[in-house]
């Protein structure tokens, strides 16, 4: 006979699991979501991060279907034009698309801001390209192999921390420059790695000893397999991160080199040749520095923004969403 | 703490020395040589080499870095840091004559940034949420993100061009110029300019870090214990959260040091960043050599003073 206590103390246990197994019903009610299916719902989350990316995507296709919609616009030169209001229609009466006016040599102000946004939007990627590779090179090296190798890896780093960078690019550009595109990228590239190095050293470092790359090393992997299978992917997100914020960077120096004359020729497009003896024209047309101004920080507002919304977004530790 | 220095600083040493080699490269590697100037159709080929061997030229690389870099160290000589290519007069000389503007606009800068940053970063902390924090947040970000070489465009045309109310260049008035009140007024728009965005960078950090800080368990400790909310903030959160500020201090400093190359050169500042510019234009080898090696010391400097200052606002840290 089961006594009345006995029968309780089982009512209770009874309904104990019946609470249990419905609470375990409504976990299971919530819907398992992958890795990328959480990344894109925290970065749709975060409304600035989402306007970043917006604003770079129109900013990029401005640059590349201004310079093919209107040819060499950007370049040719109109006598009887100098700073000249916006017109859109020359006068045989074709439209034309200087919607912002005309500089001081009668160039069409909308096209030669297209050219320079991807001028300079192509000089930031190019550099940023050689900042991660160099970044992930020397990085992956020092936090993989480790000891005397790495602290003279880390020693050098810090030497390049310690030179005053900007002057340093502008030394490069001035000696070996001559306005070539691509002596401006390779300084901005080989004085930005820094950063990109020590954020995939350290990832590398803790990751080092983590027992599936363990795992693959008792398996006989190879250095070379282990780095660029195992331990780079996990590796990826900080360097995304530095890249976007990279190219706002890149983009700012080469407007600063080429404002301060050591850039690019001034016959050439880019935000900072538009701004280069930007004071002269403070009394003729400053219109001229506003617009190219305008997408400079477009470009590092919308880029810093990108950046954040990625950290948040790609930060696996992170699995709190965010509405 | 003292021999933390001295172990810090002998440490610093060796990346001098990579600087020193780094710089030396650079100059190395760019075409054309020193006496390329003195080339010409009447100039024999027996004087050229006369000058390279005078120069020292002829030596090895290794060699005219072991003579460079020791004749430099010696710093309480004049001539130590070479003649400048394009007056002739000393470049110790040009570098310490350009110094005290340098130090001037970075030093008023420095003061403004930390008497504005650190109230309002402050503020928006403990205020989270709030319209003052929406506002300081804001103008953090967009400050920030506004290069600051053309926010000294700007300035300049907003305050030279249509207000009328600051001079265009200098540092001096052409006519009468030179009394306190006078360089004050043309130092308003460079010093604007070049405060403005650390003021963005160090507003920011101070309210992330004040925000940690007043999360903090030691922190409800503390009001849990009756004391008013005033004394909380700002006698137990507000020293640790000013640990930021020693790290920006030490990063601010070697800029103070080498001078706002970019702001400099737009407001026709006559101090180090500007003739660090000219420099490099006129390919000045020495004066290059000695504004990189001074840079360098100022990074050095600047984080061998942050850390020791943690040390003192940070009692948990043992050297």
């Amino acid at each position: 006979m089961v006594s009345q206590a006995d029968s309780t103390a089982l009512e209770i246990e009874r309904r104990r699991r019946e609470e249990a197994e419905a609470e375990s019903e409504e976990i299971d009610r919530t819907p398992v979501r992958s890795y990328w299916q959480l990344v894109r719902r925290r970065f749709l989350g975060h409304r600035l991060a989402v306007f970043g990316a917006i604003a770079l995507v129109v900013l990029a296709l401005y640059g590349i279907v201004v310079p093919i919609v209107t040819g060499d616009a950007w370049t040719l030169t109109h006598l009887f034009l100098p700073d000249a209001p916006p017109q859109l229609f020359d006068k045989d009466g074709n439209f034309t698309f200087a919607i912002l006016g005309y500089n001081e040599t009668g160039q069409d102000l909308f096209a030669r801001l297209g050219k320079a946004t991807q001028t300079s939007l192509e000089i930031g990627l190019a550099a940023v390209l050689i900042i991660v590779t160099i970044g992930i090179f020397i990085g992956s090296i020092a936090g993989y192999v480790g000891g005397w190798l790495d602290n003279v890896m880390m020693r050098f780093v810090d030497v390049m921390l310690s030179l005053p960078a900007l002057f340093v690019i502008l030394m490069i550009t001035a000696f070996f420059g001559g306005g070539n595109v691509w002596v401006v990228i390779l300084a901005i590239g080989i004085t930005g790695w820094t950063t990109a190095a020590r954020l995939v050293r350290a990832e590398f470092l803790s990751l080092r000893e983590v027992d599936y790359v363990q795992a693959a090393r008792a398996l006989g992997a190879s250095p070379r397999r282990i780095i660029i299978r195992h331990m780079l992917p996990p590796a990826l997100a900080p360097i995304v991160v530095a890249a976007t914020l990279g190219i706002a960077d890149s983009v700012v120096v080469e407007s600063a080199l080429s404002f301060l004359g050591f850039g690019l020729g001034s016959q050439e497009a880019s935000l900072g040749t538009m701004l280069e003896n930007a004071q002269n024209y403070f009394f003729s047309g400053p219109l001229k520095v506003v617009y190219p101004g305008v997408v400079l920080i477009l470009i590092v507002l919308s880029a810093s923004f990108l950046g954040d919304g990625l950290r948040d977004a790609l930060d696996p530790r992170q699995r709190i969403e965010t509405k | 703490m003292g021999s933390y220095i001295i172990r810090r600083t002998i440490q610093a040493i060796p990346i001098l020395f990579g600087v020193a080699i780094v710089s030396f490269a650079i100059v190395q590697l760019s075409p054309g040589s020193p006496i390329d100037r003195f080339r010409g159709a009447n100039v024999k080929p027996e004087t050229l080499a006369n000058l390279a061997r005078l120069y020292g030229l002829d030596q090895p690389i290794p060699q005219q870095f072991v003579s460079w870099i020791t004749t430099f160290l010696q710093v309480w000589r004049r001539e130590a840091w070479g003649f400048s290519l394009s007056d002739g007069r000393p470049v110790r000389d040009v570098i310490f004559s350009r110094m005290p503007a340098t130090l001037l606009l970075g030093g008023v800068a420095l003061a403004l940034t930390i008497v504005v940053a650190v109230p309002i970063g402050i503020l928006a902390a403990v205020k989270q949420y709030s319209w003052a924090d929406k506002i300081i947040t804001t103008f953090a970000t967009v400050g920030y993100s506004i290069p600051s070489f053309l926010l000294g465009i700007y300035l300049l045309y907003l305050g030279g061009v249509v207000l009328h109310a600051f001079p265009l260049f200098g540092m001096r008035s052409l006519v009468g110029g030179g009394s306190p009140l006078d360089i004050a007024h043309h130092m308003v728009l460079p010093v604007l300019s070049l405060a403005i965005q650390q003021i963005a960078g160090w507003s920011r950090y101070v309210r992330a870090k004040m925000l940690e800080v007043l999360n903090q368990d030691y922190v409800r400790t503390a009001k849990a214990k009756g004391l008013s909310s005033n004394r909380v903030t700002y006698k137990h959160a507000l020293r640790n959260a000013l640990i930021p500020v020693i790290t920006l201090f030490g990063l601010t400093l070697p800029g103070l040091l080498s001078g706002a190359v970019i702001t400099e050169t737009i407001f026709s500042w006559p101090g180090l960043g500007q003739l660090g510019v000219i420099a490099v234009a006129q390919r000045d080898y020495p004066l290059v050599l000695a504004f990189v090696m001074l840079g360098g010391f100022g990074v050095v400097a600047g984080n061998l003073l942050a850390d020791v200052l943690y040390g003192v606002a940070d009692p948990r840290i043992k050297y």
